[in-house]
């Protein structure tokens, strides 16, 4: 009780809560202003009430972003929730040189997305390594299209973003693996249950609350996804693989339009808080059942 | 070490390529001595016009000078675009150079990088702090400018206007406003850059370069079709507007309110576009890639026609010097408008600016015969004054080779030159063109529907602008 002030937590909590407030509350709470006006970057611009709103539902172009972005979170989720768990399965495998693979499956997660979208570019080419691999292999007659096939292009974008995501969710799920304790493989081990079974009956279950906290964290950035498509194809051909934080981009720093992208980005912002209570809930009733 | 050398080139050659606009030739340049002869004749016939012409210079010049030395003082912000750390000696010389002529003066330089550079200037710009001299190109400097945040240079700086390419002068030039709003810097000018070794592969005669688009395509097939490169990569992105223009196709009227360019030229430019790319003579890539893959494609030999800024022959030198070896430069392609593009970039004083004597006096200096000169010394960009284009340095460069070939071919066209890339084509709007020409050349449309809906999108874009 000696010296205890009342702002003595506040003092604590300081550092965090303004770079917090600046770089985050004050943004939003800008955005969710501006996007119910009329602002030009230069020319500022009044309040217009539900506008921006009316606007954007008629508009194709955000409802393709939208599509693209929604479809690309739905290429991605399963992908990453899945795979980085069979990779941290295999290089917990307690063998000698796991820790050289449990780094070269890391580093991608290193790399900047610029490099890796370049590296991807080169590589997803009619005439680059991917198609050359898959026609020796006689698995394709013709070179496919990956980045210029308009229904290709979301799943050579997710390719990328899943490949350099592999590591970042690994690191999570060996995290998750750790926690479940070996006696229960070994207790069924003794039952007679195969490694299978094992993977069936003990991992999955006890790595759920993992899983379920990489699922929201991918669907997250996976909404937000920009940087994959504006290095691979720009969001081509014919906005094929434009996607909801690509056309803010456009809209808001090409056009100027700063109210209208505001509204898009609001938009986007009630999509992202809306999935991120559905996961909560999701987390809350397993824990709970 | 050379690595990041190397990337910072290319860096530095990507923030030119924005600025790289612009083609069709305008006649023949005479790339060899004929001209400069010809240029000197002029200028001593402007000698002569004017008696004791270069007294009345240097009176102007010591006018100038006089009221710098008695008036200027207080310190001025400049900023550049992805300068530095390149030339950060050359820039820091020309800046001591200035305070020393003017002791009073204080040149606070700042370097922007090209990321990211158009959002910290509009924000600079609504706040009211944009520097006292301000390095842009002009499609960067449109939305300012069009906001009357410049100084209209037609008055400010009428007594050096003369001295500028007028091209460059004029590219500084609005829709719907009187003026011109910045002081050219430097420039660079599409050559055509080709593959001598992949041309003659092919059967053609590796000197008699394409000069015209009929000519650049049937090229590009022959290529296809003789070897295993490709012809030519189109490079939509940067260069479909440009193209059009040389082809005469006005991209929007006048006033930028409408769009104007469906046309039959332009359905016809379309159609071989989406031919090359069915004869192969494109690679299927292409269609969404930009000027950085094409880059690339030439540097590993797989296209054999590269019309580009010869600044990006430093970049094929470094990363691939076969073939640079085997690199010709021939004058940019010219189309039924008779008209050569170039890429511009200049200096505006913005109207916010406390000190504009001393801010139009450092941007002329910047821009002036010696420093330019100086610069170009540098790296390989051109000046945009006249007189320093008749430099023995463009006209009979020393170096052997390909380089002198395309200094030379370059400095010559650029006179002549202007910017074609009308300001209103920025992202948004080349985005919206080029993106239904890649459903045309992917087959999904018809060349005309493409440019119909391109034409309903870039409307709709300049309706609400105009707003």
């Amino acid at each position: 009780m000696i010296g205890r002030r009342w702002y003595t937590p506040w003092l604590f909590l300081a550092p965090s809560l303004v770079l917090l407030g600046v770089f985050m509350w004050w943004p939003v709470l800008n955005t969710s202003v501006l996007a119910f006006t009329d602002t030009h970057t230069l020319r500022g611009g009044g309040f217009v009430g539900l506008d921006n709103f009316r606007t954007l539902l008629q508009d194709s172009f955000f409802w393709n972003a939208l599509g693209n972005s929604a479809l690309f979170t739905v290429l991605v989720t399963p992908a990453l929730m899945v795979l980085p768990l069979l990779l941290a399965i295999l290089v917990s495998a307690k063998l000698k040189g796991m820790t050289f693979f449990r780094v070269v499956f890391f580093s991608p997660v290193v790399a900047s997305m610029v490099v890796a979208a370049l590296i991807w570019g080169w590589l997803l080419r009619s005439d680059g390594l991917l198609n050359f691999v898959l026609e020796r292999l006689h698995l394709i007659n013709e070179p496919v299209r990956w980045l210029s096939d308009p229904s290709l292009v979301m799943i050579s974008v997710a390719l990328v973003t899943t490949w350099k995501g592999l590591g970042y969710y690994m690191v999570i799920y060996i995290a998750g693996l750790q926690n479940i304790p070996e006696d229960l493989y070994e207790a069924a081990a003794i039952d007679g249950a195969g490694p299978l079974r094992r993977f069936w009956s003990i991992t999955v279950p006890l790595i759920r609350p993992t899983m379920l906290l990489v699922g929201t964290l991918v669907t997250l950035n996976a909404i937000k996804v920009f940087t994959e498509a504006f290095v691979l194809t720009g969001g081509g051909p014919n906005r094929a693989s434009e996607t909801l934080v690509l056309y803010i981009y456009q809209r808001g720093f090409s056009g100027l339009e700063l109210g209208y992208s505001s509204a898009m980005s609001l938009v986007l912002f009630l999509v992202v808080l809306g999935l991120t209570l559905l996961s909560q809930a999701a987390t809350r009733r397993r824990a709970n059942p | 070490m050379t690595r990041s050398v190397t990337w910072r080139r290319l860096a530095l050659s990507l923030s030119m390529l924005v600025l790289l606009a612009a083609c069709g030739t305008g006649g023949e340049p005479d790339t060899d001595d004929a001209e400069p002869d010809v240029d000197d004749t002029e200028d001593v016939d402007e000698d002569a016009d004017d008696p004791d012409g270069e007294d009345a210079d240097d009176a102007d010049g010591e006018d100038a000078i006089d009221d710098e030395d008695t008036e200027l003082s207080g310190e001025i912000t400049f900023t550049t675009l992805q300068l530095s750390p390149d030339f950060d000696e050359y820039l820091e010389g020309v800046i001591a150079d200035f305070e020393a002529e003017h002791p009073e003066v204080e040149v606070q330089w700042t370097d922007l990088p090209f990321e990211g550079a158009q959002e910290r200037l509009l924000a600079d710009a609504s706040a009211g702090t944009l520097a006292d001299v301000v390095n842009l190109n002009p499609d960067l400097a449109f939305p300012l400018a069009s906001e009357g945040e410049f100084v209209d240079l037609d008055d400010a700086g009428a007594d050096v206007r003369d001295d500028y390419v007028e091209g460059a002068w004029d590219s500084f030039r609005y829709p719907g406003m009187d003026g011109a709003y910045g002081y050219p810097w430097y420039l660079s000018t599409e050559v055509t850059m080709y593959n001598t070794a992949l041309l003659e592969e092919a059967g053609l005669d590796a000197d008699d370069a394409p000069e015209t688009f009929d000519e650049l395509f049937d090229t590009a097939r022959a290529v296809a079709e003789n070897t295993d490169a490709r012809g030519m990569h189109p490079a939509l992105e940067n260069r479909f507007v440009i193209d059009l223009v040389k082809l005469g196709v006005d991209i929007t009227d006048e006033d930028a309110t409408q769009a104007t360019f469906n046309t039959p030229e332009a359905v016809a430019h379309v159609e071989e576009l989406v031919s090359l790319y069915e004869d192969g003579a494109v690679s299927p890539d292409a269609v969404t890639e930009g000027h950085r893959q094409e880059i690339e494609a030439y540097q590993a030999g797989n296209i054999a026609l590269f019309p580009s800024g010869p600044n990006f022959l430093n970049i094929i030198e470094e990363n691939a010097p076969d073939i640079a070896e085997t690199t010709q430069a021939a004058p940019q392609i010219e189309g039924p408008a008779g008209v050569t593009g170039m890429s511009v970039m200049g200096l505006m004083v913005p109207e916010s600016t406390e000190n504009p004597d001393a801010a139009h006096a450092f941007a002329q200096y910047m821009t002036n015969e010696e420093n330019q000169l100086a610069f170009a010394e540098e790296t390989l960009i051109f000046p945009s004054i006249v007189a320093a284009l008749e430099d023995p340095m463009f006209t009979e460069p020393d170096e052997d080779g390909d380089f002198a070939e395309a200094i030379s071919v370059a400095a010559a066209q650029l006179p002549d030159a202007a910017n074609l890339r009308p300001v209103v084509v920025d992202d948004e709007v080349n985005n919206a063109i080029i993106s239904n020409v890649q459903s045309a050349m992917l087959g999904d449309m018809t060349p005309e529907d493409a440019l119909a809906d391109a034409e309903d999108e870039v409307d709709a874009i300049l309706e609400r602008r105009t707003e």
